[in-house]
């Protein structure tokens, strides 16, 4: 039986439910088959909140009372590692077509006033706001010609200081080119590589709560913003309000990407969904509403 | 060229504006103005009344979504009152965004649960469905499920039925074979009461 | 099979709903996707193409009239047939619907048969999505 294998005993009426409840929290949707992942996965949430049964924790996670159970399901659901390059596909279409668009939408080449400004939040320990200062300086053929900012920004301060001493493992760059590796990294031993200055002095950090939408009005006219995995964690009003102040942040027209798994549709109708072809992205609309 | 470090200029904070500025921005004629403000307003409780008189003439979605977001996150009586009268509006884009933040201030709305169970608009009861579905307070299903049991239109005992769905048990059964009995033509309700059971 | 399926979208918030719009067109032939709000929906309909739009109109984060101006505007552009279904049925809802783009504006409960009949008669013609 299948209650024999998990340990909660999850009917096929609870999962269901739990489909259900997931899909309308998350816009996230797991197939049948996806089955055995998702039964373990709730079992490992279930078993660490201190629940005996399904039943308890599920009526504990929908009132909401505990809002680490949401989290730590997420967390047990989702991938949540971070390092160098990951979610590349949308590097991709930062530089086949988004970066262009902005190009266009601000004059053209030559003509930009001002730097073209992105900014990567939650950019934790660096690893995006640096992939994205990688990819630009390697492949992207304006880069000499147009003036970029780039700004990471963390409520965390303890990432946020690692984000500046930009020392990363093995493990972290495994997806950088070596060449890169050997053209951008100084290897400072056990199995350790920093971040040379000249980037890491370009990228301007910040320590910011993106609910805090006083805080937020510092940040403005920015052109490009990842906002990826961190939305899906906070309930209704936090995401709400967290897409409002990026929407402040941003230059009508300016593109927002989310994590793969994320949609804007489950937060807020505030943005234009624009396809590309590397999927979804979200625009500020340029209109005077 | 090239990448650039934001210039060496000190951190300019944003000039913190008071909340009186906030809420003379609130007439602003650019709705960029009045979305800022709107959202700037988060937890100043005199503004309460301000935003509540503007939301259903706001005609810019995005100042509507922003001062809904700062009104939802006062959990009061008067501001759950005050956008529960919008449950009735003919506006759909008002009255979805005001179940939406009913749905999400589980400390006021309570209270008004039992006079919205009783309204003579079946619209306005579907609506209160909407809100009970997503509303994290334990009466919830208390709620819903009396309304599955007594309310006369099937409309609303779909929707109720559909909002009770993710903690539905057998202690339903009943509750759910009662209503395709009491609306023996509609054919929904029939799917939606076999779907549930099965 | 000599044409090709269908691909219809049910777009509701409820999820009854969605269920018994999906087996009714299902049984009848179509290749159905499902879309929680106006949102979801718009996201879809730029992902793949749909022959036939089934909006509820009362819905979160965009209900049904502003989703089909704009499956309807420039940032989708679809020509496919939209049937809205409401449990509404107050005077200019129906006109709203008409002029937000929709073909048809029907108030529930609606036969499973005329359903049917309705999304047939509305895909008639050549298709839209591949």
């Amino acid at each position: 039986m299948t209650s024999a294998a998990t340990g909660t005993g999850l009917t096929r009426a609870d999962f269901e439910k739990f489909r259900e409840y997931f899909y309308k929290r998350t816009g996230i949707q797991f197939s049948e088959s996806k089955r055995y992942f998702v039964d373990k996965r709730i079992d490992n949430c279930v078993r660490s909140s201190g629940f005996d049964t399904f039943a308890g924790w599920f009526g504990a996670l929908r009132l909401n009372d505990r809002p680490e159970l949401l989290q730590e399901l997420i967390n047990q659901l989702t991938v949540n590692e971070t390092y160098f390059l990951r979610e590349d596909y949308q590097f991709d279409a930062l530089l086949n077509a988004v970066l262009p668009q902005v190009l266009t939408a601000r004059g053209g080449t030559g003509r930009i006033v001002g730097p073209v400004k992105i900014l990567s939040l939650p950019c934790s320990t660096g690893e995006e706001p640096y992939s994205i200062a990688l990819r630009l300086l390697e492949e992207w053929p304006h880069i000499d010609t147009v003036d970029v900012e780039i700004h990471g920004a963390d409520i965390d301060s303890e990432v946020l200081a690692r984000a500046g001493h930009a020392s990363y493992g093995e493990r972290s760059l495994q997806r950088v080119p070596k060449p890169w590796v050997a053209k951008y990294f100084t290897s400072v031993g056990a199995g350790r590589y920093q971040l040379d200055d000249g980037i890491r002095g370009a990228v301007t950090l910040h320590q910011i709560n993106v609910c805090d939408t006083a805080a937020m009005r510092a940040f403005r006219d920015f052109d490009v913003v990842f906002c990826r995995n961190v939305l899906i964690y906070f309930d209704e009003l936090s995401s709400r309000r967290a897409a409002e102040n990026l929407y402040g942040a941003m230059r009508p027209g300016g593109y927002l990407f989310l994590g793969h798994s994320e949609s804007m549709s489950r937060i807020s109708p505030i943005f234009t969904p624009t396809r590309l072809p590397e999927g979804i992205v979200y625009q500020r609309p340029t209109g005077a509403k | 060229m090239g990448l650039v470090r934001r210039k060496a200029e000190p951190e300019q904070q944003p000039q913190a504006v008071s909340s009186d500025d906030l809420m003379r921005q609130l007439d602003d004629p650019d709705p960029e103005v009045r979305r800022v403000a709107a959202l700037g307003l988060d937890g100043v409780a005199e503004a309460v009344d301000a935003l509540l008189d503007r939301v259903a003439a706001e005609d810019a979605p995005t100042v509507r979504d922003a001062m809904l977001t700062t009104l939802a996150a006062h959990d009061t009586d008067r501001v759950a009152a005050g956008l529960a009268v919008h449950l009735a509006s003919d506006d759909a884009e008002l009255r979805t965004a005001a179940a939406e933040a009913l749905s999400s201030m589980p400390i006021s709305v309570p209270a008004l649960v039992p006079r919205l169970l009783e309204d003579p608009d079946h619209d306005v009861r579907v609506m209160t469905a909407m809100v009970l579905a997503d509303l994290p307070h334990p009466e919830s299903l208390t709620w819903l499920a009396v309304m599955i049991k007594d309310d006369p239109h099937p409309n609303v005992v779909a929707s109720a039925i559909d909002a009770l769905l993710p903690s539905l048990g057998p202690e339903h059964t009943e509750l759910l074979e009662r209503a395709v009995r009491r609306f023996p033509d509609d054919p929904f309700l029939r799917f939606t009461v076999e779907a549930a059971l099965r | 099979m000599t044409q090709t399926q269908r691909k219809a979208l049910v777009v509701d918030d409820a999820a009854t709903v969605r269920m018994y719009h999906t087996t009714l067109l299902g049984d009848a032939g179509f290749e159905v996707q499902e879309a929680a709000n106006g949102l979801e929906a718009v996201e879809a309909a730029l992902a793949t193409g749909f022959d036939l739009f089934v909006v509820d109109v009362n819905m979160p984060k965009m209900n049904g009239y502003t989703c089909v101006e704009t499956l309807r505007s420039e940032t989708v552009g679809t020509p496919a047939p939209v049937v809205m279904i409401s449990t509404e049925d107050r005077p200019g809802d129906a006109d709203r619907a008409y002029a937000a783009g929709a073909n048809l504006y029907l108030v529930k409960p609606v036969a499973p048969e005329r359903l049917v009949r309705i999304a047939r008669l509305l895909t008639s013609g050549p298709g839209v999505a591949a």
